[in-house]
């Protein structure tokens, strides 16, 4: 174990616990692009380069700036104020969390490197060796998966399309206001 | 096709009166009604004299066709039930005049008749049944036509059970015949039994069963108790169904199978011995009767038993020739009453009639040409055929000479409570309050053909030397019987006997009813007679009031069953609404569950 | 490499209590990529462990797995935010016994 990966693992442990307790929404996406970063270094550490560079384009670029982009459509920044009428389910996270890491830990202790690290040959995980292993033996998981992201694409048009029509989901709180007031005469 | 029109015609009418009717102005539905049944009338006319037809559709259930047939048998039935259908349609006209349910009616009556027809047509058992089931719906639609009154609506409901012990057993019957001969065809059946030279054990009890079915049908003892209290719907449905033709079908059923009781020798005796027991039991509870209907009912109860003992005797055509003759008098009598009623405004105890004589006369005519035609008068249609029956029986090797006098000591009563009948009704002084009126030319015409037909229409058949038109015309649908002819002169000897017995029994009964102060024993008899001889009241002790108290008892332990399962319910009800808690709604307590779920399923997995 | 192992398990553990302590749905589901790129650790760690490429493949599946999802999800939140002004799974308790 090599400082590289201690300083990587308190970086990552922080930035998590911080995207997860962060009342500001903001600071929160921030910390998960700081986790983000840290863990493509992390990829390229344990010789996936490749999917470090892709962790860092696709995801600290492209998908956190469309959460923060979200963020600021809803004015939403300032998240999780008010009462929480879950009080508990804190403490039971935490435990249930908890219990989850301890289990996971103890199964992961016994699992050690199949090949002795020396023979290891990934070649830094460089886009040549992944690219014939996906458009060769999974190429049809690529396909389904360019299905599926046209799919997503579509189905997210549609569910943020404005109502032309007349809107069909219209506050259901308001609604039954309404329908009472109406009765009420 | 034109066979199945002789049905549609009348069925088409019931659809159509039964759909539009209310819409209809009065006299329009009977004059439907009645120029279809008219209709049904001259096809079968039309196809008898064409020498008879056939219709069938080959596969309408497997290996049992849907066959009609037109033979002698059915075509002479046809003429009697849509001829005398025809009359008391148009006599309904005038006798339903005003009345709620006119339309309704006049459906219910074609419904009857295309039953009836259906009945008399079929080739096979099941058509029959279908026509039988559906005669009895007929009837009990009509008696309880006025269904707001309990009473009425209960006579309906005590025929159609008490019609449905007969008709299991006709159901029995037939399946035990399908099960011996593979074929339930009539014409198939009769083929197979003349073929084959030794007949099956069983036979007998399949020929018992159908007799059930009968039994049921056309009201003899024991299951004679619905037929008076038919008697609570209108007159008109009491003359066509409850006298001419629907309780007929019984005797009708059985000359259609006689070719299964010709070779059923113990059956058939029981079929004479139940119908002479009838007769009997008719002829004394008829005496009692205050009710003008029921005297009636009961003389038609007596005269059924007649039928049953000619066709039990194995004078098949006898039973068929008084089958007609019956339907004319006793349409008649009932016709003729119901004018009475009509003419009293509704008034039915004969204590409160008499002397109609003078304010009703044509009616006054009807009711004698029937009640004589009834008592078996010389010369008149009912004297023919109950003295043929009588006749026969002599024939008949086991113990004929005991029904030979049963049946004669029978035409006897019946001829002292027809006189009853008539002399109660128009003779002596008028007794009631109302302000009688004769009926209107639409009911006095038909009547006036019925009284033709009950004077006249046993010269249809007339003992040797004279002609006889009906035996040859029914002899080749009905079972050859050997019968030795007995001697000209000892025939008509017991003719004259059979008449003398008739005059006699109309002059005691004229003396009786109109002459004498009766004595303290017949009173105690009369008592016992108006009440049936306590059948109804036997038959509610031990059958009707057991089987209510079980059904109490099973109502209790149903109750239970009840609660039981009641509180099963509140039971998983209150459970259901506690775990109704568990959906709060919020997403995160559902997200909290499934990772709880997940973390237990993963701790299970790394422990185990 | 069972160092990263345990990294990975931690921060999926950290995702988890994220999802549900959270309360707006932004967040919750910026708690969820958490949780995935956890589960991308660990398919590095194995690929690295067993020197075999397909573990990257797979993470490389997830990253455009989770893409989609992103699409699909955010929509989803920027239309209920529509109809219900407000982006509180809490507020979406309607469908309860």
């Amino acid at each position: 174990m090599s400082a590289f990966d201690l300083i990587a693992g308190v970086l990552l442990v922080a930035s998590a616990l911080a995207a997860v307790t962060l009342k500001n929404a903001v600071h929160a996406g921030l910390a998960l692009v700081g986790n983000f970063l840290v863990l493509a270094m992390v990829y390229f550490a344990l010789e996936a380069q490749f999917l470090g560079w892709i962790q860092i384009i696709v995801y600290a670029g492209a998908v956190m700036v469309l959460f923060l982009f979200v963020i600021m459509l809803l004015y939403d920044a300032k998240a999780d104020v008010g009462v929480d009428r879950l009080r508990w389910m804190r403490p039971v996270g935490a435990a249930l969390a908890a219990v989850f890491f301890l289990a996971l830990a103890y199964a992961f202790s016994g699992v050690g490197p199949v090949n002795p690290l020396a023979d290891v040959k990934l070649a830094g995980g460089l886009p040549g060796p992944l690219g014939k292993l996906l458009y060769g033996l999974w190429l049809y998981i690529v396909l389904l998966i360019a299905v599926l992201l046209f799919v997503a694409t579509v189905s997210a048009v549609v569910l943020v399309q404005p109502q032309t029509r007349k809107a069909r989901v219209k506050p259901q709180v308001s609604e039954r206001d309404r329908e009472l007031e109406e009765v009420g005469k | 096709m034109l066979l199945l029109l002789i049905i549609l015609l009348p069925l088409a009418g019931f659809v159509y009166l039964g759909l539009a009717g209310k819409h209809l102005r009065e006299p329009l539905p009977g004059i439907i009604a009645s120029a279809l049944t008219g209709a049904s009338f001259l096809l079968v006319v039309a196809l008898s004299l064409g020498g008879g037809a056939a219709w069938e559709i080959k596969d309408w259930l497997p290996g049992i066709p849907f066959s009609l047939v037109l033979d002698p048998l059915s075509s002479y039935m046809g003429l009697v039930v849509t001829g005398i259908g025809f009359l008391i349609h148009v006599y309904a006209i005038g006798y339903m005049h005003g009345d709620e349910g006119f339309s309704r009616f006049f459906a219910y009556l074609n419904l009857f008749i295309a039953m009836m027809m259906t009945l008399v047509l079929a080739g096979s058992y099941p058509v029959m049944f279908i026509g039988w089931e559906g005669v009895g719906l007929a009837s009990f639609l009509l008696i309880g036509f006025w269904y707001t009154e309990k009473k009425n609506a209960d006579s309906a409901r005590k025929a159609f059970i008490v019609n449905r012990i007969g008709d299991l057993g006709f159901l029995l019957g037939m399946a035990l015949l399908y099960s011996l001969f593979g074929t339930l065809s009539i014409a198939e059946l009769r083929e197979a039994l003349e073929a084959s030279h030794v007949l099956p054990l069983s036979l007998g009890l399949a020929g018992f069963l159908l007799f059930v079915g009968a039994v049921g049908k056309s009201a003899q003892v024991p299951l004679m108790v619905w037929l008076p209290d038919a008697m609570a719907g209108p007159t008109p449905v009491s003359a066509l169904i409850h006298a001419a033709t629907m309780v007929t079908a019984g005797v009708y059923l059985i000359a259609r199978s006689s070719f299964l009781y010709v070779n059923l020798q113990d059956v058939s005796y029981f079929i004479a011995v139940i119908g002479i027991l009838t007769a009997a039991y008719g002829a004394l509870s008829a005496l009692g009767q205050w009710d003008i209907k029921k005297i009636v009912a009961y003389s038609t109860i007596s005269q059924l038993g007649y039928m049953f003992m000619a066709v039990g005797v194995g004078a098949y055509w006898i039973a068929l020739f008084h089958v007609m003759t019956h339907a004319f008098y006793k349409a008649l009598l009932f016709l003729a009453s119901g004018s009475v009623i009509h003419a009293l405004g509704g008034e039915q105890d004969v204590r409160k009639m008499g002397g109609l004589k003078k304010y009703l006369p044509r009616t006054h005519l009807h009711g004698l040409a029937g009640a004589l035609s009834l008592a078996g008068f010389p010369l008149l249609a009912g004297f023919w055929s109950k003295d043929a029956i009588i006749t026969a029986t002599l024939n008949y090797p086991f113990g004929g000479t005991g029904f030979y006098i049963a049946g004669l000591s029978v035409a006897f009563l019946t001829a002292i409570y027809a006189m009853r009948w008539y002399a109660l009704v128009f003779l002596g002084e008028y007794k009631g309050d109302a302000h009688p009126h004769e009926a209107p030319p639409v009911m006095t015409i038909p009547n006036d053909i019925l009284a033709l037909g009950a004077v006249f229409a046993g010269f249809l058949a007339l003992p040797k030397p004279f002609w006889n038109l009906i035996e040859p015309y029914l002899a080749p649908a009905l079972a050859h019987v050997e019968v030795h002819h007995m001697s000209l002169g000892l025939e008509w000897g017991l003719i004259t006997l059979s008449a003398v017995v008739a005059l006699a029994g109309l002059y005691l009964g004229y003396l009786a009813f109109t002459r004498w102060a009766l004595p303290k024993w017949y009173l105690t008899f009369q008592t016992w007679s108006e009440n049936a001889f306590y059948v109804d009241l036997a038959y509610n002790a031990v059958i009707v009031t057991p089987l209510k108290e079980l059904a109490y008892i099973w109502s209790l332990l149903d109750g239970a069953l009840d609660t039981f399962y009641v509180y099963v319910a509140g039971v998983s009800g209150w459970l259901g609404e506690r775990l109704t808690r568990v959906q709060t709604g919020y997403v995160r307590a559902y997200g909290a569950l499934m990772v709880f779920g997940l973390v237990a399923m993963l701790v299970w997995g790394v422990l185990r | 490499m069972s160092y990263y192992l345990l990294l990975s398990a931690l921060l999926f553990a950290i995702g988890l209590y994220g999802v549900l302590s959270r309360r707006t749905a932004i967040l919750i589901f910026m708690s969820i990529e958490l949780m995935l790129n956890a589960a991308n650790l660990a398919l590095v760690a194995f690929a690295r462990g067993s020197g075999n490429l397909e573990g990257q493949a797979m993470a490389l599946v997830v990253i455009a797995l989770a893409a989609a999802e992103v699409a699909v999800g955010l929509g989803i939140i920027v239309a209920v935010f529509r109809a219900r002004s407000s982006t509180s799974v809490d507020d979406l308790a309607e469908l309860r016994g």
